[in-house]
């Protein structure tokens, strides 16, 4: 031996190998004992696990009892809340808890109609600009300090400031007179907001606007305690002073988010489950959900056939429901060769969309033939299902001006890894077998996507596919803002002068059955110019276990939590 | 040897200027921006002007790439633009870091805990049956993908099954024997940690078992090896002082590597099982374009990989005088 320190390091690296050998089967031990040891002991370190029991306990008390409500995180998926300031919270994600801890002037019940929520009433001026609010006396922020209509004041103008740089003041709040001129910072102060007394609060809007009341549902206008936002400094929401039924107890990113019963809750019912924790880690929700570690989760599509089979003791705690979504193919009508409407019914009769659904999404979502979903206001149920005729389709192929020299067709899709989502692959084929055109499909992160989608005067996609699932539960939603030419959300670079008319008449129209007829008329004259073919409506699938009562699932983001109670 | 280190060291600002130079651009050049992501299906071009304004994206790289740079150096790294709106990014990663590192620990320990003996007996043994069997073992370890084996392991380990035996009115249940994280991460002497450390392991056996099987048969050829059993060493002898000392330092020089990755988390594993680690932030942030997380990952990384690499030459000159650095 040469080198002694050499020596020392060989050394040195055996007892490296060997504690880690050591340790690796102390570990490998460690399930066995649970294994063995299964029963009390185990049940102690992780609530809700039960260990091997010969007979099955009736009903088995779980350690967290009928306290504590287990939830997966966000609307079902996981993960942490980008935010929870009222005034940046644009997602669902972010909703969930920011409708929860936070309160505003109006909100949805769980039927989406518009109700006194802060306010208790209001007083609509005859031009129908200028709305008078009369806030409830009783009103507490979460410290137990009385909210005034200075409060909301001071809302709005903060989410009006552009140092908040909130994203969404401009949807929501910016019918409000002054709130644009705030944002691009030529104004102080919203000039359409006026306190008139500590519990009368004076909106005016630029003008007649019938959504306008849907519009302050949405946590952009909620109320936030000006103390807690000031002295909190940039990460004030780490303990957010709100007015809403629970209170943020707990957030550990990345673990687990907590909210606890609000004491000083004005509304009724009072919250009755008092302790819910959302879980953050995302991808195995099922598992726990089974293994009795969550109270409800929502089923992906690859449980989907186990949950809906009726035999399964699964299929009894199932919960399907509306989500007031769709899902469209859109053609860019200004790329060839989807400039020739031709072309665009063509493609549209091509698909066999209830076999997509069928095949592909095995009848998860509902097989689309409106704009509109079901259960938004407005919807009108065409009675037929959609239209599949690749002999026409071929007919109108032939009639088209690229009827011999079809220009390459790529379809742009939100994915990555080898193989493009199963429908697109399964509506190209078909668009393959029907037609005769072969479309490319290219994959592309949905951060590139949408940077491409924001600007329909300089979007390459040819034909791509995405959804839109309603803000507010009013038909302008859907139409205005996806078909109205130069909408930033017209993805399908659509103009049609009929139908902006038809939209303006709609936005004015005091009578809301007036008013849906007029979406409706709208909404057939868009289907018969084919900028986009209706894929699927999405619907929720929730599996909840049956001692949780009252459990809601609203196709829109509301508060709903104070109406559960668990009864184990 | 101290000069070596600092000398070394030296050369890090300047790795640093570059990585992050490159990384900056990217996030502004390349497709997407914090900005679209944050507003969804609904932006309006004004909107996006606004918000880029507000944060300062509208002016021109130097001007940016410096405010980060004076900002760092002070500390700083930003706040999160997308993922987690308006919190410290120093802090979103401190928090997550351990957690991080205490996985990839336990899985490079169980990776050459396990790897190194099964290379060692597979080099020993070379062509028997021992032999074949773990190669067999290896080579189902880099086959099987990290998305299959989250959901195969996990229905065996992780969930609840219930037997029932209707003839006998038996109803058993098992396990899980191995909880999830599930919203409560439990530091590295939790149960909960095993599965996911072994699934990161995997490659890392298969690696480690490979390169000691390949470094034990080449040097068992080697002349010094047939000299000193001429001079009638005990072979005990002739493997743990001569050949493995030999066929270890390949092994050093991947560990060491992965010493770097430490701070790197694995989305695929972190997502899966619920860990609250920086993989799943990084993966996060990068989707989101949230560039100062991004930013600041790639810079951890970076060092870490610097670092990681000194360690491993300076360890060479300890294992092998031939390629000791000249001071």
């Amino acid at each position: 031996m040469a080198n002694n320190g050499g020596n020392r390091w060989l050394i040195g690296i055996a007892v490296i190998l060997v504690i880690a050998l050591v340790g690796a089967i102390c570990v490998g031990a460690g399930a066995l004992i649970v294994l063995t040891q299964q029963g009390p002991t185990a049940q102690q370190t992780s609530p809700g696990v039960q260990g091997t029991s010969p007979t099955r306990a009736p009903a088995a008390p779980s350690t967290s009892g009928g306290n504590v409500l287990r939830l997966p995180g966000g609307s079902g998926g996981g993960g942490d809340p980008p935010t929870l300031d009222p005034a940046l919270a644009g997602d669902a994600e972010s909703a969930v808890y920011v409708a929860e801890i936070f309160s505003g002037l109006v909100a949805l019940d769980p039927n989406l109609k518009v109700v006194p929520d802060i306010a208790k009433s209001w007083d609509v001026s005859p031009d129908r600009t200028v709305y008078t609010f009369h806030l409830r006396e009783d009103v507490k922020f979460q410290d137990g300090r009385p909210l005034t209509a200075q409060d909301f004041k001071y809302s709005i103008e903060r989410a009006a400031n552009p140092a908040t740089a909130s994203p969404t003041a401009d949807t929501y709040l910016g019918d409000i007179v002054g709130v644009k001129d705030k944002l691009n910072r030529k104004a102080a102060e919203v000039s359409g907001v006026k306190v008139i007394d500590n519990y009368t609060l004076q909106i005016t809007i630029d003008q007649p606007k019938a959504y306008f009341l849907a519009k302050l549902t949405f946590p952009a206008s909620y109320v936030v305690d000006k103390n807690n936002v000031e002295r909190g400094g940039q990460t004030w929401t780490d303990h957010p002073n709100g007015t809403g039924p629970y209170m943020l107890k707990e957030y550990v990113r990345g673990q687990r988010i907590v909210l606890v019963k609000n004491p000083n809750y004005y509304g009724d019912p009072k919250p009755q489950v008092p302790e819910i924790d959302f879980i953050l880690g995302g991808g195995s929700f099922m598992t726990m959900y089974e293994n009795g570690d969550l109270d409800s989760t929502a089923v992906s599509i690859n449980d989907i056939d186990r949950v809906s089979d009726p035999n399964s003791p699964l299929n009894k705690e199932l919960y399907i429901g509306p989500e007031l979504s769709t899902q469209f193919v859109v053609f860019n009508v200004h790329k060839p060769p989807f400039d020739d409407p031709k072309v665009r019914q063509a493609f549209a009769l091509a698909i066999d969309r209830q076999k997509v659904v069928d095949v592909v999404f095995h009848k998860m979502p509902l097989v689309a033939n409106t704009i509109l979903p079901p259960g938004m206001p407005g919807y009108v149920d065409p009675g037929t299902p959609p239209a599949y005729d690749p002999a026409q389709a071929k007919q109108l192929i032939a009639q088209s001006k690229y009827a011999n020299n079809m220009p390459d067709i790529t379809w742009t899709t939100v994915g990555a890894g080898g193989a493009a989502a199963q429908d697109i692959q399964a509506m190209t084929a078909m668009i393959k077998d029907n037609l005769g055109i072969n479309v490319s499909i290219q994959q592309t992160d949905w951060a590139t996507f949408i940077g491409q989608l924001n600007d329909p005067t300089t979007n390459p996609y040819q034909i791509f596919d995405i959804g839109w699932i309603a803000d507010y539960a009013d038909p302008q939603n859907f139409l205005d803002i996806l078909f109205r030419s130069n909408s930033a959300q017209n993805w399908a670079g659509y103009s049609n002068p009929q139908v902006d008319a038809l939209l303006d008449q709609a936005g004015l129209e005091k009578d809301t059955a007036t008013r849906f007829k007029l979406y409706h008329q709208a909404e057939q004259m868009i289907l018969a110019d084919y900028p986009v073919v209706p894929l699927t409506y999405s619907r929720q699938y929730w599996l909840t276990k049956p001692y949780v009562k009252g459990m809601i699932y609203p196709p829109l983001i509301i508060e709903r939590l104070r109406y559960v109670s668990l009864s184990k | 040897m101290a000069a070596f280190v600092i000398r070394r060291l030296l050369w890090l600002p300047v790795l640093l200027f570059f990585v992050s130079v490159i990384t900056f651009a990217l996030g502004l050049y390349g497709p997407g921006d914090p900005v679209q992501v944050m507003l969804g299906l609904h932006a309006n071009p004004e909107t996006i002007a606004r918000l880029r304004h507000e944060y300062g994206f509208d002016q021109p790289f130097y001007v940016q790439y410096l405010n980060y740079v004076s900002n760092a150096l002070h500390g700083n790294f930003g706040y999160s633009l997308v993922k987690y709106r308006d919190q410290p990014v120093g802090k979103l990663i401190a928090d997550r870091l351990p957690v991080t590192i205490q996985l990839n620990l336990l899985a490079i320990l169980l990776g050459v805990g396990i790897g190194v003996p099964l290379g060692l007996i597979a080099g020993l043994k070379r062509d028997t049956l021992i032999d074949l069997a773990i190669r067999a073992i290896v080579i189902a370890g880099i086959s099987f993908p990290i998305i299959f084996l989250n959901p195969v392991l996990t229905f065996i380990f992780s969930r609840r099954h219930e037997i029932a035996i209707t003839t006998a009115h038996l109803n058993i249940a098992i396990g899980p024997l191995l909880p999830m994280v599930g919203g409560q991460w439990d530091g590295m002497f939790s149960l909960k940690i095993i599965l996911p450390a072994f699934i990161e392991a995997t490659g890392v056996i298969a690696i480690m078992t490979r390169q000691m099987r390949a470094g034990m048969i080449e040097e068992l050829s080697m002349d010094y090896v047939r000299t000193a059993r001429a001079k009638g060493l005990r072979e005990r002898a002739v493997v743990v002082r001569h050949a493995m000392r030999n066929a270890l330092i390949p092994i050093v020089t991947i560990l060491g590597l992965m010493l770097g990755g430490l701070v790197a988390g694995s989305f695929l594993v972190e997502s899966w099982f619920g860990v609250p680690g920086v993989g799943a932030l990084a993966y996060d942030a990068l989707f989101s374009r949230d560039y100062y997380i991004i930013m600041a990952m790639v810079l951890l990384i970076a060092v870490a990989y610097v670092i990681a690499n000194l360690v491993v030459d300076v360890a060479y000159g300890f294992l092998d005088p031939r390629i000791r650095q000249s001071g």
